[in-house]
């Protein structure tokens, strides 16, 4: 594993990307037009990024976000979410926002209406922190353990501080596979 | 910059640093606190011959503050508040922790460091099995009419009519109107109208007042002074104890039988009566009250057109009006009960009514007998959220979620630790005295002298205290 970054990095032009300022529902398309691009590849798309007026990153968007956000936010669910911290067991507390769910107030939360569309992703994005980003010219061998050390499906990978493309945790360990088979295979097999 | 400033800024950095990692800033929350009020005041503390006395005060202000027991003050600035020690371990006595039996070495002390209380209770002892011997109150701010009762605390902010009510806290933020039981926290930013009450491995009792609503009764945002129907409730009654703190020799206003006690820093007015054994603490106040049997009233309560059968429990901070209680029944910490004259509310004998609750209601409300209340009720419909019976609670061996309220463990635990806890606070008040046994603090209280403290009323050193150490 003598490769660097950027060999593997997916570059930011072929990355799923919107702008601040925009909607909910336009995060989606651009996330769902970026995996039709990549359909044939192995790993898809699962995060948006967030770009300003100067093409530079400052946010991203992942799945889970775009769910969060459409979560049923009330004073009740706000209760319901913060009962882990005073000591709830998470039985309880996956049961009570079950029963919330169910009731009729929030039926069918998961089909937004027009007003969860039009949210604004600043509203919602994940800002960068500091430990996100990874430069192009580290080695693979560096990138990985910085995956497992940060605990991160995927780098912001820079070039002279500016982001330039995405690592995702999935084609590093392509490479890993491949650099074991190529052990392997070398050793001979097994007797 | 005068010593009571420096003092001031002191104490706001000292609560600043512990709280950065909550990213909470008090300086605008006590900006509005007006210094010059603090020169004004005498401090004053009692001797008793039931009660330990040992007070030690270091460069602070004390105006207006009240001081029982043993006490040490240093470095802090406490107005209107009162340190009553008089429910202190002493040397010898065995504290029950879990599995364990722990022997006080030394007698209890309240110490209060590098701290601003004002209108503050702070009573009870430690709980805190680390610390027997020392209730400390350190690098804190606490706003008006606060509780701080069995709690040591450190490093932390409790807003206005909060309760900390026998939890050791370490660095955290409680907001207004919050009430918590919980042991031992740290970290913590308890959200405004929060009543936690949990007793870990046992239950969880969790109920979150509606904000909106809440801030009707108390609000207090940084910039401005606390607002609300509490405020101005207490503020329309402020006069009535310019008296009895201006005047030295007050006589009593009502006949009090030999076994109760009525403190000469309450106010009483219009046709009240006091039954044996009852008990009403210092800043009570009490008009057309009724009390029966062992009924006791504690600090900061009022009672007005209301009548409590007997062995009530009126916990600090607590106000009545317009509402008749039958017997036994517990009124926590800072409850706001009021009825209206044609249409009263009624509490069934042996109800429990949950610390920081507010009944609020226009028509006639009745909560039958054995039942236990919590939050906001402002119609009889509330009560559907908002209430049930202990004994159907008793049966609750997993979870109960009911509106705002959410419990999860042992109901029988929960209603057991209250009951344990309201007998024992009859028991510590007097409510069972025999004529021979069973003394409490309605019969040891009778014999309160009264001394007062003054601070230097000029220079630099205008509105701080001398230092003043006084032994028996």
């Amino acid at each position: 594993m003598n490769q660097i970054v950027k060999d593997f990095m997916v570059t930011l032009s072929d990355y799923a990307t919107t702008y601040r300022g925009s909607t909910l529902y336009e995060a989606v398309l651009a996330l769902e037009t970026a995996k039709k691009d990549v359909e044939l590849t192995v790993h898809p798309h699962w995060i948006v990024l967030v770009l300003d007026e100067n093409d530079e990153v400052v946010g991203k968007l992942s799945q889970l976000n775009l769910l969060m956000a459409l979560e049923p936010k009330t004073e009740y669910t706000a209760v319901v979410d913060r009962l882990d911290k005073f000591g709830f067991s998470s039985n309880f507390v996956a049961s009570i926002r079950e029963t919330s769910l169910n009731s009729e107030l929030i039926d069918n939360y998961l089909y937004p209406d027009n007003l969860a569309m039009e949210m604004k992703v600043d509203d919602f994005m994940k800002t960068l922190s500091e430990n996100e980003f990874i430069d192009e010219n580290t080695t693979l061998n560096s990138a990985a353990h910085q995956f497992s050390i940060r605990k991160r499906l995927s780098l912001l990978v820079t070039s002279e501080g500016k982001v330039v493309g995405v690592l995702r945790l999935a084609d590093v360990f392509s490479a890993l596979i491949a650099a074991m088979k190529k052990a392997h295979n070398d050793e001979g097999e097994p007797i | 910059m005068k010593e009571i400033e420096k003092l001031f800024s002191r104490i706001v950095q000292r609560v600043n640093i512990n709280l950065r990692e909550l990213g909470f800033d008090a300086t605008p929350y006590i900006q509005i606190i007006p210094i010059n009020q603090m020169v004004k005041f005498y401090g004053f503390y009692g001797i008793t011959p039931h009660h330990p006395l040992n007070f030690k005060f270091k460069n602070s202000n004390l105006a207006g503050s009240y001081f029982l027991g043993r006490c040490q003050v240093n470095n802090s600035l406490l107005y209107k508040s009162d340190i009553r020690g008089d429910e202190l371990k002493k040397k010898g006595d065995l504290f029950q922790y879990s599995d364990y039996e722990i022997s006080v070495v030394d007698n209890e002390e309240i110490q209060v460091e590098d701290s601003l209380l004002i209108k503050t209770l702070v009573h009870n002892f430690s709980h805190d099995p680390e610390s027997l011997e020392r209730f400390f109150i350190k690098d804190t701010v606490s706003m008006n009419h606060s509780n701080i009762h069995g709690a040591p605390c450190e490093g932390c902010f409790i807003g206005v009519f909060a309760t900390a009510d026998l939890t050791t806290m370490h660095d955290c933020v409680i907001g207004n109107f919050a009430y918590i039981q919980a042991g031992e926290i740290s970290h913590l930013n308890i959200p405004h109208g929060t009543v936690w009450v949990r007793s870990p491995g046992e239950f969880n009792f969790y109920y979150q007042h509606p904000k909106d609503k809440l801030q009707e009764y108390v609000y207090f945002a940084a910039g401005s002074p606390p607002q609300g129907k509490f405020i101005d409730f207490v503020a329309d009654r402020k006069e009535a104890f310019q008296r009895v703190f201006d005047v030295v020799n007050i006589e009593q206003p009502v006949p009090v039988p030999s076994s109760a006690s009525l403190d000469r820093y309450s106010v009483t007015r219009g046709q009240t009566t006091i039954g044996e054994n009852v008990l009403v603490a210092q800043r009570a106040y009490l008009q057309n009250a009724s009390l029966g049997k062992g009924v006791n009233v504690q600090e900061n309560c009022f009672i007005i057109n209301s009548s409590l059968e007997g062995k009530d429990v009126t916990a600090h901070g607590a106000k009545i009006i317009e509402a008749d209680l039958g017997s036994m029944v517990f009124v926590g910490f800072n409850s706001f009960l009021r009825g209206r004259p044609d249409n009263r509310l009624t509490i069934g004998e042996n109800s429990i009514v949950m610390p920081h609750t507010i009944i609020d209601v226009n028509g006639a409300v009745t909560i039958p007998p054995g039942y236990l209340v919590w939050g906001l009720i402002q119609s009889e419909e509330d009560l559907e959220t908002n209430s049930i019976s202990i004994e159907d609670f008793a049966k609750v061996d997993t979870r109960l979620a009911m509106g705002n309220m959410f419990f999860e463990g042992n109901g029988a635990s929960f209603v057991e630790a209250f009951q344990h806890r309201i007998k024992h606070i009859l028991e510590a008040n007097g409510a069972f005295f025999n004529g021979a046994e069973k003394k409490g603090h309605a019969q040891k209280n009778q014999y309160i002298s009264f001394n007062t403290i003054q601070p230097y009323p000029e220079g630099n050193k205008k509105g701080i205290f001398p230092t003043i150490v006084i032994k028996p």
